[in-house]
């Protein structure tokens, strides 16, 4: 699971040089980078309060949380509890809510234009999670990670379609959350592309490292559960879900970046509008492909 | 028993109007301490035999009626006791601002009103139903409607009381309908009797009649309409006292109406629908609306609204569930509504107490002229954090737990499979307004406390009084201990669960306490991880070099305070949703994208609601056209109105004669 966190971000980055023509960083560039960050002092704003240096920390503390409730295909989770799924989600909201306070509390125009398209985005997203979680416990009965991924197994083949799209409604919420094309750009900061990356602008030094890491952590959840759903369908070992979700995230997301440029502002809320569409779509397949194998 | 209640009243309002001016609030505190300490002893009464019958008496109206305590009405009494206290204690400091301009009779009239408004609530939620029912929620309308009108020298507030006692009087109709009605067809008035009508008549006319009286109170769409305009308008304490529990009333109401369905399925099934159907509707118009306001108290009132959704959504789904024969879902549902109803009190006070500082200190409660007050308001601005968190459901407090155990129903209930199609619409409505929440409150978090000041009345601020701060902690300490322990703050809530569905909940319980234990678990995880974080952070920091400079603009060397992300901006991308359902009232203009040096522009917007004019413009208009068709009659001539008696005469005579009269 720390492996899959760790490496996403490195095959992306292969993958989009690999289709460029580039030689490419190193793969392990990126953690090289943060810990060279974690060993540098910081600037702070003279406008910010104590909130602004305690955020990074809630926001890595709420992630890692979380995380520790993913399980990767057979593999426990470290923590597991009934009802835990509705949890991960809170507890992604609330990383949410402490970066976006500290972002306005910069009192920047370019942090808090990051901080309102976040919000937005992060509420008109919550629906399609809440939803691809729901379908996973219509098909398994529980409501925890474990349980459900632990549960799946004695499933019924035919509904291995709807597994599928359930991965891909998860990818693409990583996409969303995680700040990648064509939603935003992580590449940039400015001008047209201000959403995630802007909202970090004013941290340095060990607060970027912590919200690097903590962006990592994100997108293992979402590529995890996504590769569970599919190892689900295929193979329930978590040998095979761990490289899954480095691959389909990985190269998916590097492949969508090489090939297209992000929207345009206004077509986001449209695109994610979508998705949220998709997985009730896929929730209501599953409800009815369910109700078809009762009868 | 009359005698004496009327003479304890007397004797407080007495010692009211005479006490000195800077004393007044203390003999209220006092009646106000006396009635909790008197109503928590009753909830540990009723909490440890089931029931207590306070009095028993006979109406001309309606026949025998009595106030009895269960334990519905005591988890109500508990959340009146905390709410009124904290508010009383944190009005002293708040009027201070006012003692030069108004009378001390003024003072007197508000106290009044206020221990007036504590004492009805707490005769609503011990009422045994009809008259005394009525005259206590009569009772709590007019004593508010005179809390509202402190600020009574400015024309909008009188106009929003106005329009408050309008509105509450409407479902104040739909109630005396509904009772009279009961009574006729059961010969009591009681809200035990209403089991006895749903058995012998078509129950559905009553219970929308009766749903329709207390969702008037509760601010369910589209009767919500009178709460953002009551609430800018009412002194905040007021504010928080309606909002945090008055309004809860309503859902009171709408309690003992489900608990008097009993067993019967089909009914159950039609009133769940309604309920949750209503609830999403509320939830999501709330939230939406929240997020979009650029008033602080404005947004809170909206937020109330969301609230009451949430706490509807679970209602519905407790009924729903229990219709499809789960006991499961049905107590999920019912503890979470519970919970969320006394979480919501919480919170909410606490956040209008806030406003209330700010607005004692800014002097106005638009929040584009606010930003950068956590450094001069630090105690409140980390209060008014905490209940933020609260308030967006966000673990590890409170307001997290009874949003959990509404989802566990509700996830519950899809894996189940019973009810799958409505707990899917509960998930998606829940997790929307769960995700607004959080834009409307980073907003107004952010715009108010965060960034650099907006104008110089910032600079100006300092925090307000102890006592004030103290009245604040009240609810903060709850929210932590619901927050932190919920498997504790459970049992009271499960026990008042159960008897409202009458199910046996053990269960239930037993499915949700574990998943309670392990969210307090988690909810210490958290702190201490966030907290060893920061730890670590400070250790590797310590040999660094850490500097201070002004916020980077981006290469751009010249950004002013003007230039910040303002409330207006911050929920431009969801009004570009929102735009349906709501009509604007632009003041100015705002620049156009082709002034490339733009002049100076005044722009100020405001979002309203476009039911509004459902009931406020119609009505209106029709009344002044039936009012001038009346006018017409009204000539000022002694003749016509002999000519008139005349015609009155005559119609009644041949209306006697054909044998109608």
């Amino acid at each position: 699971m720390v492996a899959v966190a760790l490496s996403i971000t490195g095959v992306i980055n292969r993958t989009r040089a690999l289709l460029a023509g580039r030689k490419g960083i190193r793969f392990f560039q990126h953690i090289y980078n943060v810990g060279l960050q974690l060993r540098k002092g910081a600037v702070y704003s003279t406008t910010t309060t104590a909130l602004f240096r305690i955020a990074p920390a809630v926001y890595l503390g709420a992630t890692m949380l979380a995380f520790l409730f993913i399980p990767v295909a057979d593999l426990e989770p470290v923590l597991s509890f009934h009802g835990d799924i509705i949890l991960v989600a809170y507890l992604l909201a609330l990383s949410r809510v402490a970066i976006v306070l500290a972002a306005l509390d910069t009192g920047s125009s370019f942090e808090g234009m990051g901080a309102a398209r976040e919000a937005l985005y992060g509420a008109l997203v919550e629906p399609a999670l809440m939803m691809g979680l729901a379908t996973l416990a219509l098909f398994c009965g529980y409501s925890s990670f474990a349980d459900i991924f632990s549960m799946a197994q004695e499933l019924n083949m035919n509904l291995s379609v709807v597994l599928f799209l359930v991965a891909y409604v998860f990818v693409i919420i990583m996409i969303i959350e995680g700040g990648r094309v064509p939603v935003d750009d992580p590449k940039t900061h400015l001008e047209l592309t201000m959403i995630h990356e802007v909202m970090c602008l004013d941290y340095s030094g060990v607060d970027m490292a912590f919200i690097h890491i903590a962006g990592w952590l994100k997108n293992s959840i979402f590529a995890v559960i996504a590769a569970n759903a599919i190892a689900v369908a295929v193979s329930f070992h978590w040998w095979f879900a761990a490289p899954l979700a480095i691959l389909i995230t990985g190269v998916s997301v590097g492949v969508v970046e090489s090939l297209r440029a992000r929207n345009k502002l206004s077509r986001n809320i449209t695109f994610i509008l979508t998705i949220v569409a998709m997985s009730a779509l896929v929730l209501l397949t599953g409800f009815l492909l369910i109700q078809n194998i009762e009868i | 028993m009359y005698l004496y209640t009327l003479l304890a009243a007397l004797v407080v309002i007495v010692a009211i109007f005479l006490t000195p001016l800077r004393y007044k609030v203390w003999v209220a505190t006092a009646t106000i301490a006396a009635t909790a300490i008197a109503a928590l002893t009753l909830v540990v009464k009723a909490f440890a035999d089931g029931t207590v019958t306070i009095a028993s008496f006979s109406t001309s109206m309606f026949g025998a009626e009595s106030f009895v305590v269960d334990k519905l009405s005591s988890l109500f009494l508990l959340i009146i006791s905390i709410a009124a206290i904290a508010t009383v204690l944190y009005s002293r400091g708040y009027v201070a601002g006012y003692m030069q301009r108004f009378s001390p009779a003024h003072f007197s009239l508000h106290y009044t009103a206020l221990v007036l408004l504590v004492v009805s609530m707490m005769l609503v939620v011990m009422s045994s139903g009809g008259f005394s029912f009525l005259f206590s929620w009569e009772l709590m309308t007019i004593a508010s409607f005179i809390l509202i009108l402190f600020e009574a020298d400015r024309l909008t507030t009188r106009r929003a009381a106005l329009n408050y006692l309008v509105m509450m009087h409407i479902g104040f109709m739909f109630l005396v309908v509904g009772f009279v009605l009961l009574y006729n067809v059961t010969g009591s008035a009681n809200f035990a009797a209403i089991q006895d009508y749903f058995k012998m008549q078509a129950p559905l006319p009553l219970f929308v009649i009766l749903f329709i009286g207390f969702g008037m109170k509760a601010g369910i769409f589209p009767m919500h309409i009178w709460l953002p305009e009551a609430h800018p308008a009412a002194p905040s304490h007021v504010s928080a006292i309606m909002s945090g529990v008055m309004i809860k009333t309503g859902v009171y109401g709408i309690m003992r109406l489900m608990q008097a369905i009993d067993n019967n399925t089909e009914l159950l099934y039609d009133v769940g629908l309604i309920v949750l159907l209503s609830g999403i509707v509320t939830g999501l118009w709330g939230v939406i609306f929240a997020a979009m306001q650029n008033d602080v108290k404005r947004l809170l009132a909206y937020s109330s609204i969301e609230n009451i959704g949430v706490i509807l959504i679970g209602l519905g789904i407790a009924a729903v569930g229990h219709a499809a024969g789960s006991n499961l879902i049905g107590m999920c549902g019912l503890c979470g509504a519970l919970l969320h109803t006394v979480n919501h009190s919480l919170f909410k006070s606490m956040l209008f107490f806030s406003a209330g500082n700010i607005y004692s200190m800014m002097h106005t409660t638009t929040m584009n002229q606010m930003g950068g007050l956590a450094k001069h308001m630090p105690v409140t601005a980390i209060l008014m954090l905490f209940a933020t968190v609260a308030i967006c459901a966000l673990p590890p407090l409170n307001g997290f737990v009874s949003e959990l155990l509404i989802y566990i129903g509700m996830f519950n209930g899809v894996s189940d499979g019973h009810e799958v199609l409505y707990s899917i619409a509960g998930i998606i409505a829940l997790s929307l307004i769960g995700g607004i929440v959080v834009i409307a409150f980073t907003k107004l978090y952010g715009v108010v406390f965060l960034g650099s000041p907006r104008s110089h009345h910032v600079a100006e601020s300092t925090e307000v009084d102890n006592l004030r701060i103290a009245a604040m902690a009240i609810p903060a300490v709850l929210i932590l201990f619901i927050g932190m322990f919920p498997q504790y703050a459970i049992r009271p809530i499960a026990i008042v669960a159960e008897a409202i569905s009458g199910a046996d909940n053990s269960i239930a319980v037993n499915h949700f306490a574990p998943t309670l234990q392990s969210v307090s678990a988690v909810a210490w995880v958290l702190v201490a991880m966030v907290l060893l974080l920061f730890v670590l952070k400070h250790k590797l920091q310590s040999n660094r070099k850490i500097e201070y400079g002004p916020t980077w603009g981006c290469g751009f060397t010249a950004p002013n305070i003007r230039m910040q992300y303002t409330g207006e901006s911050f929920s431009e991308g969801l009004e570009s949703i929102g735009k349906p359902l709501m009509k604007n009232a632009v003041d100015g203009r705002a620049v156009d994208k082709s002034e490339i040096f733009p002049s100076p522009h005044n722009y100020r917007i405001e979002h309203k609601d476009k039911v509004d004019s459902l009931f406020g413009m119609w009505w209106v208009k029709m009344m002044h056209r039936i009012n001038n068709w009346v006018m017409r009659l009204r000539t000022g001539r002694v003749n016509n109105y002999i000519t008139f008696a005349l015609a009155f005469f005559v119609v009644v005579l041949i209306l006697t004669i054909v044998g109608i009269l």
